[in-house]
């Protein structure tokens, strides 16, 4: 029987990864996730996993050592945050482009200056060209599954890419709420032992990893991993299906609607203030106004498809961001607008909001809402972008 | 940790609960905030609480400076950590209040004036949202893991002492909160880069400087009790004290303690060899 305890998002992801039987850890505190490092660690001297648990000096180092275990045929894992995540820069190039399946929850936090410990998006925003898939999550019940669901994704032989899975600093990796633990038994049957085929360390089957390659040959090796990514929109929504058939959760794939059924108008929602957005809309709709959520789940690979599909049902959307990408827009604003381009013309609202911690209010998602109604009615963008709670900025 | 082992304990009735936290990068002993929502329903909203049912207060002397029940419901409660009876405690407005001497409590059942747990009992015995077995059970199964078992049952035995030690009242409504100023500038109003000069705001000084205005020694239990004539004036506790808050001097004066900024953290108390420093509560 699934056991239900209260735990933190950061206990969540440290179980995800006992779950998943990880062979390998790699990594270094920094706060919001040290007590990922803290537990794993835990499980590790307790004997509950049995893995090589190595207290590397510093982020770069526990991504190369994710990247070098990974390339023997092991499982490997890891955790960050802000800085942490900068300073693996280099290193995540090196193991989506090796094709490593390393899968690394990241507690997003925003990066300095200034320095704050607290919640934004612009660290794993960063890295979004990097080949690495992303997902985003609203709870500590899908922080625990989308580390499992994350490797199975990753280690499929059409896809073959790292994952960072998404959870907002304090919001969730300090946060207690009830978590259902599935059984081992049953992880085990939905994620078989990790036994590539493309890269492993075996003495009487030698190969190269990591060679160097001329330009004759590295627009090619970029080629694999737009084919990956493009493979991993399908991979994602069979291994969401599959999980839900094993343990019940249904988190619709890459994209989860909430309420969407004759909505006229649409919020695209990123992390933690999905959830509060539920209770929002169903406000609004007892309120009468025909509004929905579109939860983002999977940003990388970006769901093109799926929301040129939402933009055909509705009339003008609203897309939440909680990074900036200076000068132009919200990554999630600009991503969603590059989709619709040529196949929508509705208009398109680009929201920023809760930027380094700030608490993302129910009247600050309900301004996003009444924002996108309007420009429904109005049928054009008065305001590309809005920042939402600024002082000195008129939203 | 207490919010978190209140959670649990509504968990355990069969609620479904969230808690967490809000600090900043402070240290043990300075003021933070926690949350706690239960409800019969899975709760999705992540925002903090703005309108509280009920409030706990573990240190008393937060409510001089920090209106504690701005937000809370007219219907709803207060629990504070104070030897006073509820009718003795001003919050600036008329609510029913419980209190329980919580630190004495902990002093006796811990040996440490921390009273996280002890609260609890109070809580449950207060508001009956929450039997005190399962607030007992919420110690054990958050304080545990982290502190260890027989600490954690030591914490539970404290929350069951506070638990049969309650008053029950209406507090006074005279005190008058200034109105809370805080500097929150415009984005034009901002230095560039936080990179801040020496300057005057509505809520103090900020800059270079600034904790002159910022008197941390609010946050103390213990207080150094000197004694002159058995001081050597080694000055180990000056150069061990790590607020600067003792003082040379002038002969044939020796040193002196800064209670502005004394957090009574006991350090001076540790490393005095001449036992010329005790501290008392």
């Amino acid at each position: 029987m699934a056991e239900r305890r209260i735990v933190t998002g950061n206990y969540a992801a440290a179980y995800g990864a006992l779950l998943s039987r990880v062979e390998v850890i790699a990594a270094y505190p920094i706060t919001p996730q040290t007590f990922i490092v803290e537990h794993v660690s835990e499980f590790v001297n307790d004997g509950l996993l049995d893995a090589e648990y190595m207290p590397v000096e510093s982020e770069h180092s526990a991504m190369s050592a994710c990247v070098a275990a990974t390339a023997t045929g092991v499982r490997s894992y890891t955790a960050t945050s802000s800085q942490g995540l900068a300073l693996m820069h280099e290193v995540l190039y090196v193991a989506a482009g090796l094709h490593l399946p390393i899968v690394m929850p990241v507690v997003n936090r925003t990066i300095a200056a200034p320095i704050g410990i607290w919640c934004e998006h612009n660290d794993t925003m960063a890295e979004r060209d990097s080949g690495w898939l992303q997902c985003f999550v609203e709870n500590n019940q899908e922080v625990l599954d989308m580390v499992v669901q994350a490797y199975k994704v990753a280690e499929n032989t059409k896809v073959l890419l790292p994952v960072m899975v998404n959870l907002d600093a304090f919001i969730l990796s300090h946060t207690v709420e009830p978590v259902e633990f599935p059984d081992q038994k049953d992880v085990d049957e939905f994620l078989p032992h990790y036994d590539p085929k493309h890269a492993y360390l075996r003495s009487k089957d030698p190969m190269v990893v990591g060679s160097f390659a001329s330009p004759e040959y590295i627009q090619e090796f970029r080629y694999q991993t737009e084919e990956s990514t493009q493979n991993a929109k399908k991979v994602i929504k069979q291994v969401n299906d599959e999980f839900a058939k094993k343990f019940g959760r249904d988190y619709g794939g890459a994209v989860e609607e909430y309420r969407m059924d004759d909505a006229e108008v649409a919020l695209i929602t990123l992390g933690t203030v999905s959830a509060t957005a539920r209770d929002v809309v169903d406000e609004l709709r007892d309120e009468g106004k025909s509004v929905g959520l579109v939860k983002m789940r999977w940003f990388r690979p970006y769901p093109t498809e799926i929301i040129r599909d939402i933009a055909s049902r509705v009339k003008a959307l609203g897309v939440y961001d909680r990074a900036m990408s200076f000068g132009t827009g919200g990554p999630n604003y600009m991503d969603t607008k590059s989709a619709l381009y040529g196949h929508s013309t509705i208009p398109v609202l680009g929201f920023l909001a809760g930027l380094g911690g700030r608490d993302v209010m129910v009247k600050d998602i309900k301004l996003m809402f009444e924002r996108t109604l309007e420009a429904a009615k109005k049928e054009r963008v008065e305001k590309e972008v809005t920042w939402i709670g600024t002082r000195g900025v008129q939203p | 940790m207490a919010a978190q082992a209140l959670a649990d304990a509504a968990f355990v009735e069969g609620n479904y609960a969230v808690a967490f936290p809000w600090f900043g990068a402070e240290r043990r002993g300075a003021p933070v905030l926690a949350f706690t929502r239960v409800d019969e329903n899975k709760i999705n909203i992540k925002t903090r609480v703005y309108n509280p049912d009920y409030i706990v207060v573990l240190d008393e002397k937060l409510m001089d400076f920090v209106n504690v029940a701005e937000g809370l419901s007219p219907d709803g409660m207060a629990i504070l950590n104070s030897p006073l009876d509820p009718e003795e405690v001003d919050l600036g407005k008329s609510v029913k209040t419980a209190t329980v001497d919580a630190t004495t409590v902990a002093l006796e059942v811990l040996g440490v004036p921390i009273t996280n747990s002890a609260i609890l009992g109070a809580f449950a015995s207060a508001t009956g949202l929450v039997s005190i077995d399962s607030v007992k059970q919420g110690i054990l199964d958050i304080f545990g893991p982290r502190i260890g078992d027989k600490l954690a049952e030591k914490n539970a035995r404290a929350a069951a002492a506070a638990h049969g030690n309650i008053k029950i009242g209406k507090c006074k409504a005279e005190r008058k909160y200034p109105e809370a100023k805080k500097w929150l500038p415009t984005y034009q109003e901002m230095p560039l880069s936080l990179a801040t000069k020496p300057m005057k705001t509505d809520s103090g000084l900020v800059g270079p400087g600034s904790s002159v205005d910022n008197k941390t020694g609010s946050w103390r239990t213990f207080t150094p009790k000197y004694d002159e004539e058995a001081c050597t004036n080694c000055l180990m506790c000056w150069f061990y004290c790590p607020d600067s808050a003792i003082k040379r001097l002038e002969p044939p004066k020796k040193v002196g303690f800064d209670m502005d900024y004394c957090k009574g953290c006991g350090i001076c108390e540790e490393v005095c060899p001449a036992d010329a420093i005790e501290m008392v509560r």
